[in-house]
């Protein structure tokens, strides 16, 4: 009897589209948490590199905090300036943060597994897109109109400020970023996220055949998150806080959201570009491996945060468009003659 | 079936977004209104089996060009370019050419030899990235270069415009 | 970049390339994550027990037989510069005051009071000290007003102990508020 269910067409579509909509669904909630403790991480990591403890007394040892910081900011008072567009004001907090989600409608996680009881194979992505990286690439440069439309709407000097410097900052990087890319996928010879990873499996990771590729794709990557040395757009020094200066209660909470779930895309990324995704040694299951090698990605980020000063504008686009961007050329260059 | 469905909603959003673009008075909720006509021609793309064109489309159109109109339309003043009348007198005679143009293009577009040709049985291709580009290296290889040859051109040109006198 | 004119040779030429010092700067970084962190956890778990020459609250001794060194003098009272400090003495029906004086009321008004020490500059008797007590924040102006008897009690810190250390601490709260208690049999400094 449960056998013949199970072999009806019409059920085995309904499990197909249950089982994405579950993964769907699992993907956007563990994305939507991440930040809780990636705050406390980078905030533990900045009291431990300047010799303090960081958040430690709501909880034991301040795991609690996030969860307080949360509370807070949703029953703060949501406020709207006087004078703003109040329609953009709302929007573009949500406007940055469905970019940054759904970039990982493509993210592979690791390679197939069976799910015991039901002895069904599931892959551990949402979809293998044929435009896999340029997908990615796509989605990601969208996140820009949240902050370009924040910073406009407030109808503040400083978060035009920002929102302006954060549109030129994104397109400058975005180039660099998509040509150390475009290494990737000549050596890889697909543009699929899940064919780069299985081509780079039994070590032949691709930092290894591409190290110019990677050094241009890190640094771009940390100017494209706005990350320090590149966090020009909310540099609290010159511009109070950037494009979120107007922000309160959800909507700045939404904005830092987007923020850390731009960081970790981008970790996942580079795992995926360049350290071979979920391949490791064989004690451990391909996703163990995964998590840990974004895990590291993300805490060297947090790890540079701390250790370097902030770049000047004109350094920014000096580094962009006079050194970044002539060197992935080179690496394209490069990488065509060793491949041909 | 279900694709009709899609294709009816996306094209609805799509003409609704369009008519925002030049209705709306805020210049920059015009611009947004494009980004979502712009995404929407990208999702219509997908139904038509060309992932990469819908991918190009939100990389090139939504990604970079109105990123820069946007950049320079916040430079603008805004309340004084929401004031302006975007035509002068004469509503009905706009009106009137509009339904003419409307008119023309339907009969054109039904009445000629493309109406019953889809686009992939011109091309030939599946729209799969390595189809695309065997073609434009191959086969297209002379327009290509043109192209980028014209784009380089005008890359050129614009420094050359915007470059300051040097005395 | 633009308009310096250094003279590189390829040593720095070669470690800008390969970011050596951005890398130098990350391992410094690195060090001081797991070095030892400097903050004092106080309320929670430690408290700074301040030196013996800490101007803190007041605090009226008594000599060796238990007899207040208190006179009565109102020095205290006349050298305060913001006036906080009230003196009455023990007065007897001749009006002349007591062959053995000591204070009938001695108050003061910790709102008022600057910690500037001139009382007990100005004390004959060294009965007057100011101590090593810090936590006097309350939720009741009533209860910044000490009076003798309050002042006369043993204080939580010995005179003897030297201070100057971070001793263990726990935080207690009750209906008067909250206190932090030192444990002085574990202590530490940091530096």
């Amino acid at each position: 009897m449960f056998e013949l269910f199970i072999s009806n067409p019409l059920v085995l579509m309904m499990i197909e589209v249950l089982v994405i909509c579950i993964k769907v669904v699992v993907v956007t909630l563990v994305v939507f948490s991440l930040p809780l403790p990636l705050t406390y991480i980078e905030r533990k990591v900045a009291g431990h590199i300047q010799v303090r403890l960081g958040p430690y007394r709501v909880g034991p040892h301040g795991i609690l905090q996030p969860l307080a910081d949360m509370i807070k900011l949703i029953f703060k008072e949501d406020i709207i300036p006087y004078k703003a567009d109040p329609w953009l004001f709302k929007i573009a907090p949500i406007i940055a943060m469905v970019p940054a989600f759904a970039v990982f409608a493509t993210i592979p996680f690791g390679e197939k597994v069976t799910i015991p009881f039901i002895d069904k194979e599931v892959t551990l992505y949402i979809s293998d897109m044929d435009t896999g990286i340029l997908y990615v690439l796509a989605i990601a440069g969208l996140s820009v109109y949240g902050i370009i439309l924040g910073g406009w709407a407030s109808n503040s000097k400083y978060a035009l400020l920002g929102g302006l410097r954060s549109s030129a900052q994104m397109i400058s990087y975005e180039l660099a970023l998509s040509f150390a890319c475009i290494g990737v996928v000549m050596v890889v010879n697909s543009l699929s996220l899940v064919d780069i990873v299985r081509a780079q499996s039994g070590w032949h990771w691709n930092i290894l055949y591409q190290p110019l590729g990677f050094v241009i794709f890190a640094i771009a990557g940390l100017a494209e998150i706005n990350r320090i040395p590149f966090d020009l757009p909310e540099d609290e020094g010159t511009l109070g806080a950037g494009y979120h200066a107007e922000y309160s209660s959800m909507r700045f909470a939404f904005f830092m959201l987007t923020e850390y779930v731009a960081m970790v895309s981008m970790s996942v990324l580079m795992v995926i570009l360049f350290f071979g995704g979920w391949d490791g040694p064989g004690f451990l299951p391909g996703i163990v491996w995964f998590l840990i090698k974004v895990a590291f990605i993300i805490y060297v980020i947090i790890w540079t945060r701390f250790t370097y000063p902030r770049y000047r504008y004109d350094q920014l686009m000096t580094i962009g468009w006079k050194i970044l961007l002539p060197l992935s050329l080179l690496n394209i260059l490069i990488t065509g003659l060793v491949v041909i | 079936m279900t694709e009709q469905i899609f294709f009816f909603i996306f094209a609805a959003l799509a003409v609704g977004s369009a008519i925002a673009v030049v209705s709306l008075r805020n210049p920059v909720h015009s611009v947004i209104s494009l980004m979502v006509c712009f995404l929407q021609m990208a999702a219509l793309f997908v139904l038509l089996r060309s992932p990469f064109i819908a991918v190009v489309q939100v990389f090139v159109y939504v990604g970079a060009v109105l990123v820069l109109f946007l950049f320079v339309i916040m430079m603008l003043d805004i309340h004084k370019a929401s004031m302006e009348r975007f035509v002068s007198g004469g509503q009905l005679g706009v009106i009137g050419l509009l339904v003419v143009l409307v008119i023309e293009m339907v009969l054109i577009v039904s009445k000629s030899k493309l109406a019953g040709i889809s686009v992939a049985s011109v091309t030939h291709l599946d729209g799969s990235v390595r189809e695309i580009g065997e073609a434009l290296f191959t086969k297209y290889i002379l327009p290509f270069e043109v192209v980028s040859f014209i784009l380089l051109v005008a890359l050129l040109g614009a420094i050359v415009m915007g470059r300051k006198e040097v005395k | 970049m633009n308009g310096n004119h250094y003279n590189l040779n390829l040593k720095d030429i070669l470690k800008k390339v390969f970011f050596v010092d951005l890398i130098q700067g990350l391992f410094i970084t690195f060090n001081y994550t797991f070095s030892k962190t400097i903050t004092l956890r106080y309320p929670d778990e430690e408290k700074w027990i301040p030196y013996r020459r800490f101007r803190g609250l007041h605090t009226l001794n008594r000599n060796k037989e238990g007899k207040e060194l208190c006179v009565g003098c109102e020095l205290c009272q006349k050298s305060c510069p913001t006036q906080c400090i009230t003196v009455v003495p023990m007065q007897d029906k001749t009006g002349k005051g007591i062959a053995d004086r000591i204070a009938y009321r001695w108050e003061i008004n910790l709102l008022r009071c600057m910690f500037c020490g001139l009382c007990e500059d100005a004390c004959p008797t060294e009965a007057l000290k100011l101590g090593r007590e810090y936590e006097l924040a309350n939720t009741s102006m009533q209860r910044s007003l000490w009076t003798k008897e309050e002042l006369l009690a043993a204080q939580e810190i010995p005179v003897e102990f030297d201070g100057g250390v971070i001793v263990r601490a726990r935080l207690e709260r009750d209906d008067k508020g909250l206190k932090v208690i030192p444990d002085m049999s574990v202590q530490k400094r940091w530096w």
